[in-house]
């Protein structure tokens, strides 16, 4: 009987595969190639299962109920004003990125020879560049943004895509080749309503001492599913601190993979994922040291509430190479309802004997002690929990570029607002 | 460090329980088909209904595949290259040690198992297992007073047919999974454990797993039963010839607590690990699980993983009565090739169970060690609560330690901790001790006990020495 099910679920995820290609628009443009071999790979590839490892706890029938094709946009709604300090590029802007603004000072287009040889090549070296929704971006994504990070950056750069209409599928992609010593803050938002899909592949190579401080917030509403790729390579003494949160999406699925090419850099990596209603959010972060003297600094925190499903899968692997490593992660999950569900899997594989690594896990709700301190000082049990819930959730939020203030994230995902 | 030439020295310390005893054995042909699982049974004179069990059990083999989830790597497996029987030919069991071969009595002895009366271990009844067949069990008639009931499962599926038709693969049934499923169609021996209502029992039981055969795959099944109230300690030990082939060793345990009983399960594991280039050694293909069914019950497992090339093993338990508790202590070592998945399963089912899981892997030479644990809260397991603390030990560059922690809460009532680390004996560590006056060697052993004191603490006291030295004579050598 479970083969018979298993049978159907295939069939209809085949044909939504083969229905989704038969929408795409022919493959023109400068990722023309990267298309054709996106599409070659999705008409071979079959949807992701649950029966694979990866997918054990991901179903993406939120995803399969979508019929999405992919459209630049006319939108922008409810986008707050860019502070004097941001300089903002729309992404699904329906003629060039710049719409005649020009760059700040250290940021510079590639050329297409540039985008040629580098696009790709992080996603590769994380291993990850047949991941099935990285396929279904290439597929279907018709241009990149790739920018070249020479000297320190000033202004953050916010990088925002929405999807807000029914059927609509937004592909965004990224390139972003950090120089040796520049520096740049980048906050990436990704709002999403009505049966949407948003796609977003991003890379960023970070050269020596370089320095990449990168915030994601993704926003959703509705029947609005989320799939994202991050592909980070850092080189000797680069720092990247990455920050990520996300709520309200029917399936957010966000894989996050930072390779330290020879040691020596800091990765920090701190992460929030709400889910209530019928929500499935689902977090696979993966480290990987390939040198000595590697930091590792991991901290993801999440609720599910209702019946929402929160799902972490981290995993850090410090091969023989990775000497005097130090790797810190922690999950920490608050559970708020007797329907809801939390799996957590970190996952440690290490070869290297002079390595300091450390990883916990702690799933429970808000503590009866705290809850019983709070209303000792006289606020009610309703109150004394939301408190509870706004600290949880600010220790990853205020992490945050500054710039991510006026998308008021923390009302937003705890209905504040 | 030139230390480390001294240690390299110790570290080829023969395992010692390699001899092989030559002694005439009664073996069927290699090979599995539905014939060897009935001659198997014939052979034991089962009733129809154990029969059927196998004959199921059987079919639901042939329809799985072998897992391969697990962070171990092997060649395939020929199961029709394997001989599922085998016994020392001795007639009937006997009634008195005296008349058993004295062979074997010399090759228990050799192996610090003495069965006969004058030598015996004070308070603690041996079951001893040679190949497929139960040669001994001692104490029996003391036991029998208190109205524990400890034999063989052949025994007891002639003496307490409906015993065993009421609880075997109760907690694991046949078809649970791969191996599970191959134990349950050819298994030929183990113990069986009941003890009554409200019965402490009086002493230690314990069985010792000796394969000796090279060419025999060894398929025993424990069953331990706790009526309400009851309590037991148990305590499993294995060894193994040094063959270059690789034998199969895939048993089953099952352990059923019922209201307020208590079942503490030990195992000092020392299977033939293969030399230092991984050739030969013991698959371990295990599966043990308790059933925590009745309120208020308590099942704690603990084990010292020392041998084998492969250790697969996840002891579990299932916590379905009110207040259960479940426990789960382990040192997981492995050095040279060895592989071992290791870990537990805590299945929560019913509302304030507790569980504990504090593991220990220590990995040397070129071998891989991984914690693969799954916690998971059911709906109803309402106040539930784990502390899961797993840490990993690298000695030197070439072996790997994974962690492999699942956690799965659908409880909000219930609380999940785990925590998890990774440490190596250092230089300057040693080199403290060292300038104590400490050798060498007492150094590492003194760090290593000290690493794995929470686990050895659980053992029962003649076990815990014994674990220590284990452990010290395995990893001689390997630090440096």
């Amino acid at each position: 009987m479970v083969a018979a099910m298993s049978n159907s679920a295939a069939v209809t995820a085949s044909t939504w595969i083969t229905n989704f290609l038969e929408r795409l628009p022919a493959p023109a443009g400068e990722l023309e190639a990267v298309q054709w071999r996106g599409r070659e790979a999705l008409s071979r590839q079959p949807l992701p299962s649950r029966r694979q490892e990866d997918w054990r706890f991901t179903d993406l029938a939120p995803l399969t109920a979508l019929a999405p094709v992919p459209s630049p946009s006319s939108a922008q709604v409810g986008w707050p004003a860019p502070a004097t300090d941001v300089f903002r590029l729309w992404l699904d802007a329906p003629d060039d990125f710049l719409n005649g603004q020009s760059l700040p000072a250290g940021l510079s287009l590639l050329s297409s020879d540039e985008v040629q040889q580098a696009l790709g090549h992080t996603l590769a070296a994380c291993n990850c560049e047949q991941h099935w929704p990285v396929e279904l971006n290439q597929a279907s994504a018709t241009r990149v943004l790739a920018l070249r990070v020479s000297g320190a950056v000033a202004p953050t750069l916010e990088l925002v895509s929405q999807a807000a209409e029914d059927g609509v599928m937004r592909p965004v992609r990224v390139l972003l080749l950090l120089e040796e010593k520049a520096s740049l803050e980048v906050l990436q938002i990704q709002l999403g309503s009505g049966c949407s899909l948003s796609s977003l592949v991003m890379e960023a190579h970070l050269g020596r001492e370089s320095k990449l401080r990168h915030g994601l917030l993704a926003l959703g509403e509705g029947q609005a599913c989320f799939l994202g790729h991050l592909a980070v390579e850092q080189e000797p003494r680069s720092q990247l601190e990455s920050v990520w949160a996300s709520h309200g999406w029917a399936l957010s699925r966000f894989e996050p993979r930072v390779v330290q090419v020879d040691g020596e850099a800091t990765t920090t990596l701190k992460a929030l994922q709400l889910a209530d209603g019928q929500q499935l959010v689902d977090t696979h972060s993966r480290v990987e040291f390939r040198g000595p003297e590697g930091q590792l600094d991991q901290l993801h925190k999440a609720i599910a509430d209702d019946r929402g499903r929160s799902v972490f899968n981290g995993a850090v692997k410090v091969p023989r190479a990775a000497q005097r490593t130090n790797a810190s992660q922690l999950s920490r999950n608050l559970l708020l309802s007797n329907q809801a569900r939390i799996d957590t899997k970190p996952e440690l594989e290490i070869v290297a004997d002079d390595v300091r690594c450390a990883h916990g896990a702690t799933v429970s709700r808000l503590q009866t002690d705290e809850l019983f301190y709070l209303q000792s000082r006289g606020l009610s049990a309703a109150v004394a929990a939301g408190l509870l819930k706004r600290g949880f959730c600010e220790e990853v939020l205020r992490a945050l570029p500054a710039a991510a203030a006026a998308w008021r994230p923390l009302q937003r995902m705890l209905g504040e607002d | 460090m030139s230390s480390s030439t001294s240690v390299g020295d110790l570290v080829s310390q023969p395992y010692k329980y390699g001899f092989v005893t030559d002694i005439e054995t009664d073996k069927i042909d290699k090979g599995l088909s539905e014939d060897v699982v009935r001659l198997i049974s014939s052979k034991k004179g089962e009733p129809q209904f154990l029969l059927d069990f196998r004959l199921r059990a059987y079919q639901q083999w042939l329809r799985m595949e072998e897992p391969n989830w697990a962070a171990v790597g092997h060649p395939v497996i020929d199961y029709q290259e394997m001989i599922y029987y085998a016994a020392p030919r001795q007639q009937e069991k006997k009634a008195s040690l005296d008349e058993v071969d004295p062979k074997l009595l010399e090759t228990f002895d050799k192996l610090g198992i003495p069965l006969s009366e004058q030598k015996r271990l004070s308070n603690v009844a041996v079951d001893a297992v040679f190949d497929s067949v139960s040669i001994a069990t001692t104490y029996r008639e003391k036991l029998a007073e208190h109205g524990v009931i400890f034999c063989s499962i052949s025994e007891a599926v002639k003496d307490h047919p409906e015993l065993i038709e009421r609880y075997l693969g109760t907690v694991v049934p046949s078809k649970d999974n791969f191996f599970a499923a191959l134990n349950s169609a050819v298994f030929s021996d183990g113990s069986f454990v009941f003890i009554p209502k409200g019965v402490d029992c009086p002493m230690e039981l314990s069985t010792y797993f000796r394969i000796n055969s090279g060419d025999t795959g060894q398929f025993e099944r424990t069953l331990i039963v706790a009526e309400e109230g009851a309590s037991v300690s148990y305590l499993e030990g294995c060894t193994a010839p040094m063959f270059d082939t690789n034998q199969l060793h895939a048993a089953v345990v099952e352990l059923v607590a019922l209201d307020d009983a208590s079942i503490k399960y030990s195992t000092v594991q020392n299977w033939y690990a293969g030399d230092e280039n991984g050739v030969g050694g013991i698959y371990n293909f295990v599966t043990k699980r308790g059933h925590c069914r009745g309120d208020r019950s308590h099942i704690s497992w603990t084990q010292v993983e020392t041998g084998s090339a492969i250790t697969w093993k996840y002891p579990s338990c299932v916590l379905q009565g009110a207040h259960s508790v479940g426990e789960f202590y382990s040192v997981a070592l492995t050095n040279n090739r060895q592989q071992a998945d290791t870990g537990t399963k805590m299945i929560h089912v019913g509302p304030h169970t507790r569980s504990t899981i504090v593991s220990k892997g220590i990995s040397a030479g070129h071998s891989s060690n991984s914690y693969r644990g799954l916690v998971q809260i059911g709906p109803k397991a309402r106040g539930a609560r784990n502390y899961s603390q797993c840490d990993s030990m690298l000695i030197g560059d070439q072996a790997a330690a994974n962690t492999y922690p699942y956690i799965r809460s659908q409880q909000p009532e219930a609380s999940v901790e785990h925590e998890a680390s990774t440490c190596r004996i250092s230089a300057d560590q040693l080199f403290y001790l060292q300038s104590r006056g400490i050798g060498f060697e007492e150094a590492v052993s003194m760090m290593v006990s000290g690493f794995c004191r929470d686990v050895f603490n659980q053992l029962p006291m003649e076990f815990a020495a014994e674990a220590d030295k284990l452990l010290a004579l395995k990893l001689e050598g390997s630090v440096g």
